[in-house]
């Protein structure tokens, strides 16, 4: 890490507007300690000047440190302010209140610091009567967080009902609380402790090549992505380079991600508007592009590909080659067969609505916040390698619903397969970059099928790591589901809605 | 519904004869590894107890306990002894008793070389 | 009918045997599968999703699955059963009406991957009886038939037969 010198633009501005001590770059991250009495006026200007909160979380050193990872997605840009809490309460930060809520809830219930101002704050991750010793990242909050309500009533006429761990068969368990007026939703609330393995816990102490079976399995519908972050916020730390050959193969392993996934999502969509035809052509390519990942990289769900330093496995290319065209190509006919029926487009159109609005101020990622107008894509945004050389196609629809959705899916299919090839012809192999001994600490990224997933590592002087930060997209996503949900949407429209969002409870739980 | 209809039937059948006729599909498929006994001594059997991150493999004395109902395929055992350590091309591992899952691999003291 | 506690006498073992394998002939080609998540991945139900896929489809074995546990056969558990988790295990469970058999599903299910901790029972049998044990993290939807047709007593299990030593011929 060098010391940053000041330069114009906005960063620098920025920076000088945030105030505390020198600042650090490295990776293409700018790490800024910021204290805790100035933390609010650096959150207010980091808002005021369109930086979009990523990330927040702490970590517990012998004194908490709270972070903010903030994307400036106009400067190619991570920013990270790093703040101390030395009290049980740090500054209110009411400019990012919605984007950060969930984290606060997090933040309080595993480390025992608070927002000041006495907002009340939510049981999130750890299960009911979670006691003193209960596995945490710190200690436990003075008083128990509340559990949740619905707020919101029609007149007194509003019926609040819970709604699973076990529902519908084929899915993971999920827990919703729906308050409904007749069968319009009136509110919808998720809990996700129900899942919660405790993995950020479960990283302490591990090297990063034993982390990466972990990390894989955070949520396993996104294991190169969330390995990729976790990989490069290693990398970063230790200022290794993994080979180029080993960084392309990476990229077809993502894009490979990207494929399937969205497959998987259209098979889902079908299902939800009761067209068995459709799912069946849906799955049909899905089941095509599972084998070809088996082929290529050995397992049908890319695990055991990435490795802190590199890659594990190259590709077997010509097998990518020559199943690739045939299983898009099933993809492909059923989306425009999809595309042709109308009334499986009447069910998507209008469903589930994002505003652009809603996008923004909850910090929402991926494919939800690309048709909700929001043009993030942190292949684009903030680009490494293999991504610099080889850009992706940006997909972006303003109407903010399942069709929206749907079709951000759709181009992103079409551009993965031109990414494939051109990734393939710049010659991918595979390789591991030694990791030299010695610590510190970065972030990575990688832009999973559901949107942007974080990493930040922390490792000591023998390798090891003493801070895990997991963040997969659908930490970020879900709490866009429950205003999509709400927008004039009746029961029927909710599996519809969650198949366009995609996102996992195992991914949200960790 | 004629578009799909059609389609439907342009497109035939994919539908695996599993298990009447094996599926061609499961070559490719990762599976548990297979060990060569008289290549595995103690010390080796040592380092693949903790390689493995999933807690299928434990020594007990001269024998090497593999459990492969925790087994995960993952080939980390493979890569760290590739010539005593092969994949079984196994997949089909349902049982009805869990004790019938763990396996025990004799070892030998010492391999030279 | 799942629970065969350990026999302590030579002919209650082969009994037992009989006994369940004369509960697993009765869904040998009419089988309603409820499934169970305990805190997978997301994987395991991604490869559980594709039995209803044309490639594989579970409707030509005769088996289907059913959302309600109360029209269910067999419990098809995944993930580490999270002790968050285990009263909707076990509600699940005691509402399907016996006969009934419970299949443990992927890794995490069998004791792999989470080992038992403050987080996790580490394993399903540790809370539900369990009468099938699929391994695979997952198990491809190839994997998942062989261990629904053996728990309906239309295949011989393989896994007791085989020692995981080199020479043993590969399917």
């Amino acid at each position: 890490m060098t010391t940053l010198q000041p330069r114009p633009g906005t960063t620098a501005s920025l920076l000088s507007a945030i105030g505390g001590a020198a600042p650090r770059e490295g990776g293409g991250v700018v790490t800024v300690p910021v204290p805790a009495g100035q933390l609010e006026t650096a959150v207010h200007h980091l808002a005021a000047a369109g930086a979009r909160l990523a990330d927040l979380f702490a970590a517990d050193g012998g004194q908490i440190t709270l972070r903010l990872v903030w994307g400036l997605d106009t400067e190619r840009q991570y920013l990270v302010t790093e703040t101390t809490i030395d009290a049980p309460e740090y500054p209110p930060l009411s400019d990012v209140a919605p984007a950060a809520f969930t984290e606060e809830c997090e933040i309080y219930e595993q480390f025992g610091v608070r927002p000041a101002g006495g907002k009340p704050l939510n049981r999130v991750a750890l299960p009911p009567g979670a006691g003193a010793d209960f596995p945490r990242l710190g200690h436990q909050p003075p008083e128990a967080p509340e559990e949740v309500h619905a707020p919101h009533t029609v007149g007194g006429q509003a019926f609040e009902f819970p709604f699973g761990p076990v529902r519908q068969v084929g899915v993971e368990s999920l827990y919703y609380g729906l308050v409904t007026s007749g069968e319009e939703i009136v509110d919808l609330y998720l809990f996700t402790w129900h899942k919660h393995r405790g993995l950020e816990w479960r990283l302490r102490g591990r090297r990063p090549a034993e982390a990466m079976f972990l990390a894989e399995r955070t949520e396993g519908l996104s294991a190169t992505a969330i390995t990729w972050a976790l990989a490069a916020a290693v990398e970063s730390a230790l200022g290794v380079q993994p080979p180029p050959a080993a960084l392309l193969t990476r990229g077809i392993a993502l894009e490979l991600e990207r494929l399937y996934n969205h497959a998987a999502a259209m098979a889902a969509l079908c299902q939800s508007t009761g067209l068995s035809v459709g799912q069946a052509a849906a799955e049909i390519a899905l089941e095509r592009l599972l084998r070809l990942n088996a082929a290529t990289f050995g397992h049908r769900y890319l695990f055991g590909v990435l490795d802190a330093g590199g890659v594990r496995r190259a590709p077997d290319q010509a097998a990518l080659r020559d199943g690739l065209p045939g299983a898009y190509g099933e993809l492909r006919r059923a989306a425009d067969a999809l595309l042709a029926t109308n009334s499986f487009m009447d069910r998507l159109e209008a469903t589930g609505i994002v505003t652009t609005e809603q996008a923004r101020r909850l910090g929402l990622v991926g494919p939800v916040a690309r048709a909700a107008g929001v043009p993030i894509d942190c292949r684009l945004d903030q680009p490494t390698a293999p991504y610099a050389e080889h850009p992706p196609a940006l997909a972006v629809r303003d109407a903010g619903d399942v069709l929206a959705r749907f079709r951000v899916m759709l181009d992103e299919a079409a551009d993965s397969v031109r990414l494939i090839g051109d990734l393939l012809d710049a010659g991918p192999g595979d390789g591991t970059a030694a990791l030299p001994g010695g610590g510190g600490s970065g972030l990575g990224w990688a832009e999973s099928p559901r949107g942007e997933a974080l990493a930040w590592v922390s490792l000591d002087e023998g390798g090891r790591i003493t801070r895990a930060r997991l963040r997969p997209a659908s930490v970020r996503n879900w709490r866009g589901f429950d205003d999509a949900a709400r927008s004039q949407n009746v029961f029927t429209d909710i599996p519809i809605i969650e198949a366009s969002f995609w996102l996992t409870v195992a991914g949200t739980a960790r | 519904m004629p578009l799909w209809f059609a389609r439907g039937l342009r497109r035939g059948i994919v539908t695996t004869r599993y298990p009447a006729r094996p599926d061609s599909s499961a070559a490719d498929l990762p599976t548990p590894p297979a060990f060569r006994a008289g290549l595995l001594d103690h010390r080796l059997a040592d380092r693949l107890v903790a390689v493995c991150p999933s807690q299928a493999l434990r020594r007990d004395g001269a024998v090497l306990l593999f459990d492969v109902g925790r087994c995960t395929a993952c080939g980390r055992c493979q890569e760290a002894a590739p010539g005593a350590v092969t994949p079984s091309g196994q997949f089909e591992l349902a049982g009805t008793s869990r004790a019938s899952f763990v396996k025990r691999i004799g070892l030998v003291p010492e391999v030279a070389g | 009918m799942s629970a065969t506690p350990a026999p302590a006498v030579p002919d209650e073992a082969a009994l037992a045997a009989q006994l369940r394998q004369r509960v697993a002939s009765q869904f040998r080609r009419s089988l309603h599968i409820r499934t169970l998540d305990t805190g997978s991945c997301a994987v395991c139900e991604q490869e559980i999703r594709l039995l209803g896929a044309p490639h594989y489809d579970l409707h030509r074995l005769g088996f289907f699955f059913t959302p309600a546990p109360r029209h269910a056969d067999l419990l098809m558990v995944t993930g580490p059963m999270i002790r968050a988790f285990d009263v909707a295990a076990r509600k699940t469970y005691q509402a399907m009406p016996g006969p009934k058999l419970v299949v443990a599903t992927g890794a995490c299910a069998l004791g792999g991957v989470y080992p038992a901790d403050a987080f996790v029972h580490g394993a399903v049998d540790e809370i539900l009886p369990v009468d099938v044990w699929i391994p695979g993290c997952p198990p491809s939807p190839l994997a998942l038939l062989q261990g629904l047709l053996v728990a309906v007593d239309r295949l011989a299990e393989k896994v007791s037969g085989l020692t995981f030593t080199a020479g043993e011929a590969a399917q």
